[in-house]
C-alpha cells in the first residue's frame, strides 16, 4: 500500500468519524432518528464561505461555525425535536422536514451554486515518503487527540449514564431528579456542532452547495450501522470499516462501486449483526 | 360496501369530469399528479398500516418507467409490451420482498434502520442511472418514444390513467375492509405478541413493501408512456421525497390522502412556483406542521368535517360464528429440559436445567426472585436463545426456533406485564389473537374471519365476572392494569394451545380477580386437557392448582415434585417459605 | 403543626380524562398512609399525580409547607420526594450500580444488601437481564434513599416473594420511626394492615373510606377492595 492511499485512509476515516460523531449522540444516545444531520454539517461548512464573505478574520470561522450551529441547533430542539423523544419514527419524519428547510434557507441565501475556500494551512509536508497536504495531516491530528479527550471524558463522566436512563425511561429520570428538558437540550446542541465542526474542517477539501448533506447522512448512518451504537469505540470501527471499504473500492474500481460495496456492507449487517460489531447494551 | 364503492365512484365521476370542464391540457396535468398520487399512494399504505416508510419508492417508480421507456422504444406488439410489464412488475415485486424480509428479519425495530437503507438505494439509483449512458441515456434520458397503444397524452393516456388511479383506490379500499388490514396494524402496534401470536412479522412487512414497490412501479410505468421521457431525477431523491411529503400532507392513513395530497400539492406548486420563491420553503414548513400537529393530512381534516354531518355507525357486534380448527398437533406431549444453559452477557442465568413434565395437568413454576423462572419461558418460546442444552416437546426440539414458531408447536405464552394491542380496542386484539395459527390466505381477505370464536375464548368471555365482555369497543390504551391481566389471558387461550404458559397471571390483581383468574386457567386446563405452567408466588394458588411444582433456584431446578412434598422439602424452606395475599 | 405532605381538591388524570376526583388528604411526618382499592380506581393516577409525571392544575400540594403542585417531577425529587412506579420501575439499561446511584440518589445504607443480598451480588448486571421481583426490590431500595422525607410507593409487593415482602414492610416502618412520611398503595392487605398507620380507600377516583390503625378492621379493608 502506498503512503498517499494509507494518507488518504486516514484522512477518510478520521473526518468520517468526526461527521458520524454527533450521529451517534444524537441517533445512538438521544434515538432521534436526525435526517438533518447532513444539514447541519453542510451549515458548519458554510462559516468559512461567511468570513471571507464578509471579509473577517480567519481565525472566527470557529466561533461562527458553533455560534450558528448551536442557536439552529437549540431553536430545533426547544421548538420540534423535544416533542420527538421516544417517537424514532417521527423524528425521523420531522428532521427530514426540518433537513429540507434548511437546504432551501441556504439555498436562498447563499445560492445553488458550488462554493469553495482555501484551506487555512497551505503547503504539504513530507511524511512516510509522501508530500501529503499540510492543512490535512493538522486535522487528522487534531480529530484523534479531540476522540482522546472525548473518551477520557466519557469514562469519568455522568452525562452519559443520565442520557441513558432518560432516553430509556424519562418519567423515571425525571422522578429520580435528573433535569431532562436541559440535559437533552445540551446533547442535541452539542450532537450537532460536532456535525458543524466537521463541516468546517472538511470545507476547504470540498465542494461546499447546499444538497451536500445528504451523503454525509447516509454514510454516518451506515458507520453506525456497522460499528454498533453506544460507544465510541463502535463508532471508531465502523468509521473504519465504510470509510475504508468505500475509499479503497472507489480507488481501484469507481465511486459508484464503492458506494455499492458500502450500502451491500450495511444490507448485510442488518440482516446477520443487526446490533453491529460493538453494542453497548447486550 | 357502501364505504368502498361510495368512495371509488365518487373518485371515477370526479375524474371523468376533469376534461369535460377544464379541458385537455389540464386533464393532462391533473394526469401527472395522479401517477405521483398513485406512487403515494402505495407509500400511504405501507406507512399509513405498517408504520414502515419508504425513502426510496423512487427506485421502483424510475426502474419501471426506465424498463417501460427501453419496450417502448423497440415498439413491440401491445399484448408482448404488457406482457414484459407483467413480468417486469413480478420482478421489481420479488426484489422489494426480499429486500425487506431480509432487513426486518434481524431486528422487530428495525423501521428508521430499513428507511435509510431505502434512501441510500435511490441515490445509488440515481447515479447509476446518470453513468450508465448506454443503457439509459445517461443525464439526458431517454425519450423519442410513443406512448402505450399510441396513445395521446393529451387525450386518451387520461383515461388509462384514470382507470389506473380508480382501480389501484378500488384494492386499497377493500383491504381496508379485509382482516389483512388489522394485522398490519397489530404489527405496527406490538411486534413481539404477534410472533407470540405465530405471526412472522417479518414476512407481513416484507409483502407490505413488495406491494407498495408494485403500486410504484405502475405509476412509473404510467409515467414514462405519459411524459415521453425519462430522466435519472425519476429515479432519484428529491422525486422520493416529495413523494413521501404528497402522502403525509394528503393524509397517509387514508386510501383517497394520498391522491388529494399530490393533486393539492401539484395544482398549488405549478401555480406558485414562479411567482413566489419561498415556496420551497413553505412546503417543509407544512411538511412539519403536519407530521407535529396533524397527522392525519388534509384527508383527515376533510373526514373529521365529513363526519360532523354524517356521525359514524356504531359498530355493531356481528353474531361469532365457530373458528377453524387450529393447525397445531393437539395430542398432548411432555416437555422437556435438558441441561439447558442461559447466559446474557456475563450473566448465567440458566445452569444445567433438566426436567421433564407431564404431557397433562398444571405445573407451577416457583422459586426466590432472580431463579430463572420468566427465562425459562423466554427459552421454550424462542425469545431467549439457548446457550446449550435442549428442550424438546414431544419429539420436536424447539429451542432454536423463532418466537413466531412457538405457537406453531402449541405454545401459547402470557406475559409478566400484559402484552396486547394498546391502540387496538378490545374487540379488535381478540379479533387478531382468533386468527392466530388459524389463518390460511384466503381468509386475509374475507371479512367474516373477524366473526371467528373459539370454545376457550367463549369460556372467558361469558364468564360473568371477566371484567371484558362490557367494553368490547373501547380502546386497550385505557384499560386498567388488571383488566388487561384478564385481555392478554383471553387472547393466548383464544388460539387453544396445548402447552399455555402463564407468567404471574395473578400480579396486580385483587384477591376477588385473583380467585377467578385460577378458576378460569383451571376451566382451561379441565377442558383442553392439555399443559399449563404458571409462574406464581402466591402459595395458596400453587397448592389450589397445581399437579407438580417445580421450584427454581439460581437457575437450577431445586426439586420438581408434588404440592405437599415441595412444602416438607428442607432445601426450598431453607431458600424459599412462601406465602399469600 | 402541619402535616409533611397536604393535598387539597386534587383533580386530575390523563388528557382530557380526569381519573380522580376532589382528593383531599394530608400524611404526618412519621407516619404511613395506605391506599388501597380495586384495579383502575385511579391509585396510580393519585401517586403520579403528587409525584408530578402527570401535571395537575386543578387542586393544591403542598409538601413541607411548600407548593410544589406546578413543580416538575425533578424539582420535587430534589426537595425529598422518593417514588417507586408500579411499572417500569428500573432503568433496563443500566447496571444496579447506576440504577441507584443516578440523579439525586444517595448510595444506599449496607442494611438493605444484607436484607437483599441480590441486590448486592448483581450490581454489575444490566437491570434489565433481572426478573420481574428482584426489579422491584431495586426500584424500592432506590425509592428509600436516605435524603427523601415523603416516599410514593406504587404496589411494591407486586410479584415479589413474600419473605422480600416481610424485609419491605421492616424497612418502611424503619423509616418512618426515623421520621419519613409515605405514601403506599397496594392490594396486598397483608402488607398493607402490618405498616399502615392510617388508609385511604378509593373507588371510582374518589374517597370512598379513611381510618387509622386503630378504627380500620381487616373486613373494612377488605370490602373497599370487593365492592
Amino acid at each position: 500500500m502506498s503512503s498517499v492511499l494509507f494518507l488518504n485512509l486516514a484522512w477518510q476515516i478520521s473526518t468520517l468519524a468526526l461527521v458520524a460523531l454527533g450521529l451517534a449522540i444524537v441517533f445512538g444516545k438521544l434515538r432521534i432518528m436526525n435526517m438533518a444531520h447532513g444539514e447541519f454539517v453542510m451549515i458548519g461548512a458554510y462559516a468559512p464561505v461567511i468570513t471571507s464573505t464578509l471579509g473577517l478574520p480567519g481565525w472566527l470561522q470557529v466561533p461562527i461555525c458553533l455560534v450558528t450551529v448551536g442557536l439552529i441547533a437549540f431553536a430545533l430542539e426547544r421548538s420540534i425535536i423535544r416533542h420527538l423523544y421516544g417517537r424514532m419514527f417521527d423524528s425521523l419524519l420531522a428532521t427530514w422536514g426540518i433537513a429540507i428547510l434548511l437546504r432551501e434557507v441556504v439555498e436562498l441565501v447563499f445560492g445553488r451554486g458550488y462554493q469553495s475556500v482555501t484551506p487555512p494551512i497551505p503547503g504539504t509536508i513530507n511524511l512516510f515518503g509522501a508530500d501529503y497536504p499540510a492543512y490535512r495531516i493538522a486535522v487528522i491530528a487534531g480529530i484523534i487527540l479531540g476522540f482522546g479527550c472525548l473518551y477520557w471524558w466519557n469514562t469519568r463522566s455522568k452525562v452519559a449514564t443520565q442520557i441513558k436512563a432518560m432516553v430509556g425511561n424519562p418519567e423515571l429520570a425525571q422522578a429520580v431528579g435528573i433535569n431532562t428538558a436541559r440535559l437533552s437540550a445540551g446533547a442535541f446542541v452539542f450532537g450537532c456542532c460536532t456535525a458543524g465542526l466537521a463541516g468546517l474542517v472538511l470545507a476547504p477539501t470540498i465542494r461546499i452547495e447546499p444538497m451536500m448533506g445528504l451523503d454525509y447522512l447516509i454514510r454516518s448512518f451506515f458507520a453506525l450501522v456497522v460499528g454498533g451504537l453506544g460507544s465510541l469505540e463502535g463508532l471508531g470501527i465502523g468509521a473504519g470499516i465504510i470509510a475504508g471499504t468505500q475509499t479503497f473500492i472507489g480507488s481501484v474500481a469507481s465511486q459508484t462501486y464503492g458506494y455499492l460495496a458500502v450500502l451491500i456492507l450495511s444490507i448485510l449487517f442488518l440482516w446477520l449483526k443487526p446490533n453491529g460489531i460493538r453494542s453497548s447494551s447486550r | 360496501m357502501v364505504s368502498v364503492l361510495l368512495p371509488a365512484s365518487a373518485l371515477l365521476a370526479a375524474l371523468l369530469l376533469v376534461p369535460e370542464l377544464f379541458g385537455d391540457f389540464v386533464a393532462y396535468q391533473i394526469g401527472l399528479y395522479l401517477i405521483y398520487g398513485i406512487a403515494a399512494q402505495g407509500i400511504g399504505f405501507l406507512w399509513g398500516k405498517t408504520g414502515v416508510l419508504p425513502l426510496g419508492q423512487s427506485l421502483f417508480f424510475g426502474i419501471a418507467a426506465y424498463f417501460t421507456a427501453i419496450t417502448l422504444r423497440a415498439e413491440g406488439h401491445l399484448i408482448v409490451n404488457l406482457g414484459l410489464a407483467a413480468i417486469a412488475l413480478a420482478a421489481i415485486t420479488g426484489f422489494a420482498y426480499v429486500l425487506a424480509m431480509l432487513v426486518f428479519r434481524g431486528r422487530n425495530e428495525s423501521g428508521p434502520y430499513f428507511s435509510l437503507i431505502t434512501l441510500a438505494l435511490v441515490m445509488i439509483a440515481e447515479q447509476v442511472a446518470g453513468t450508465a449512458t448506454s443503457l439509459t441515456g445517461g443525464f439526458n434520458g431517454m425519450s423519442g418514444f410513443s406512448s402505450l397503444a399510441n396513445l395521446d397524452p393529451f387525450g386518451g393516456f387520461y383515461y388509462v390513467i384514470v382507470a389506473a388511479t380508480v382501480s389501484v383506490s378500488l384494492v386499497l379500499l377493500l383491504l381496508n375492509k379485509m382482516p389483512v388490514n388489522l394485522i398490519a396494524r397489530a404489527v405496527l402496534d406490538n411486534e413481539p405478541r404477534m410472533q407470540l401470536l405465530g405471526f412472522p412479522t417479518h414476512v407481513i412487512k416484507g409483502a407490505a413493501f413488495a406491494f407498495s414497490a408494485m403500486i410504484a412501479a405502475l405509476a412509473g410505468g404510467l409515467f414514462a408512456s405519459h411524459q415521453g421521457i425519462v430522466t435519472p431525477t425519476s429515479t432519484g431523491f428529491a422525486l422520493s421525497a416529495e413523494l413521501v411529503i404528497l402522502t403525509a400532507v394528503g393524509g397517509r392513513f387514508h386510501v383517497l390522502g394520498p391522491l388529494i395530497g399530490a393533486v393539492v400539492v401539484g395544482w398549488a406548486s405549478a401555480e406558485l412556483r414562479d411567482s413566489f420563491p419561498y415556496w420551497e420553503l413553505l412546503m417543509a414548513v407544512l411538511f412539519i406542521l403536519v407530521v407535529l400537529k396533524a397527522p392525519g393530512g388534509i384527508a383527515e381534516l376533510i373526514e373529521a368535517a365529513f363526519r360532523r354531518i354524517w356521525p359514524k355507525p356504531a359498530n355493531e357486534t356481528l353474531p361469532a360464528h365457530a373458528a377453524p380448527s387450529v393447525r397445531f398437533d393437539k395430542s398432548p406431549v411432555p416437555l422437556r429440559f435438558e441441561d439447558v444453559h442461559l447466559q446474557i452477557g456475563v450473566v448465567q442465568i440458566l445452569n444445567g436445567v433438566s426436567f421433564e413434565t407431564p404431557s397433562v395437568g398444571i405445573v407451577s413454576v416457583i422459586g426466590p426472585n432472580g431463579a430463572g423462572k420468566t427465562s425459562a419461558l423466554n427459552t421454550i418460546t424462542g425469545n431467549l436463545a439457548v446457550t446449550g442444552g435442549q428442550i424438546t416437546l414431544g419429539e420436536h426440539a424447539i429451542h432454536s426456533q423463532p418466537p413466531h414458531q412457538a405457537l406453531n408447536s402449541g405454545i401459547g405464552r402470557k406475559r409478566q406485564v400484559p402484552s396486547v394491542f394498546f391502540s387496538l380496542s378490545v374487540a379488535e386484539n381478540l379479533s387478531i389473537a382468533m386468527m392466530a395459527n388459524r389463518l390460511r390466505l384466503a381468509d386475509l381477505f374475507r371479512s367474516s374471519t373477524y366473526q371467528w370464536q373459539s370454545d376457550a375464548l367463549k369460556g372467558v368471555l361469558d364468564h360473568p365476572e371477566v371484567p371484558l365482555a362490557k367494553g368490547l369497543n373501547e380502546p386497550v390504551e385505557y384499560l386498567p392494569q388488571g383488566h388487561r391481566q384478564f385481555l392478554e389471558y383471553a387472547m393466548t387461550v383464544a388460539a387453544e394451545p396445548t402447552v399455555l404458559l402463564l407468567d404471574e397471571p395473578c400480579a396486580g390483581l385483587s384477591p376477588d380477580e385473583t380467585g377467578l383468574m385460577t378458576t378460569l386457567v383451571q376451566t382451561y386446563q379441565a377442558t383442553t386437557k392439555g399443559l399449563v405452567i404458571v409462574i406464581e408466588h402466591d402459595m395458596s394458588i400453587v397448592e389450589a392448582i397445581s399437579d407438580k411444582v417445580l421450584v427454581l433456584h439460581l437457575g437450577q431446578v431445586l426439586t420438581f415434585d408434588t404440592y405437599d412434598n415441595v412444602r416438607q422439602n428442607p432445601e426450598v424452606m431453607a431458600v424459599y417459605a412462601g406465602g399469600t395475599k | 403543626m402541619t402535616a409533611l405532605l397536604d393535598v387539597k381538591s386534587l383533580t386530575g388524570g390523563y388528557q382530557d380524562t380526569n381519573v380522580v376526583f376532589d382528593i383531599s388528604f394530608k400524611i404526618e411526618a412519621g407516619s404511613l398512609l395506605g391506599v388501597l382499592g380495586r384495579n383502575g380506581v385511579g391509585k396510580t393516577t393519585l401517586a403520579r399525580l403528587v409525584q408530578g409525571s402527570i401535571p395537575s392544575s386543578v387542586g393544591e400540594i403542598t409538601l413541607a409547607g411548600q407548593p410544589i403542585r406546578d413543580l416538575p417531577a425533578h424539582a420535587r425529587r430534589k426537595l425529598g420526594l422518593g417514588y417507586m412506579p408500579q411499572t417500569a420501575m428500573v432503568f433496563d439499561d443500566l447496571t444496579v450500580h447506576e440504577n441507584l446511584h443516578l440523579g439525586h440518589n444517595a448510595t444506599p445504607p449496607d442494611r438493605y444488601f444484607d436484607l437483599f443480598p441480590r441486590l448486592a451480588e448483581r450490581l454489575k448486571q444490566p437491570a434489565g437481564t433481572m426478573s420481574g421481583g428482584e426489579r422491584k426490590i431495586l426500584a424500592f431500595v432506590r425509592a428509600m434513599s436516605e435524603d427523601t422525607q415523603l416516599i410514593i410507593l406504587d404496589e411494591p409487593s407486586e410479584g415479589v416473594q413474600p419473605e422480600n415482602i416481610d424485609r419491605m414492610a421492616e424497612c418502611l416502618r424503619e423509616r418512618v420511626a426515623k421520621g419519613a412520611s409515605v405514601l403506599l398503595c397496594e392490594q396486598n392487605l397483608n402488607m398493607l394492615a402490618k405498616v399502615s398507620d392510617c388508609f385511604l380507600g378509593l373507588d371510582s377516583g374518589r374517597i370512598m373510606m379513611t381510618g387509622t390503625k386503630q378504627t380500620t378492621t381487616r373486613e373494612d379493608l377488605s370490602s373497599v377492595l370487593s365492592l
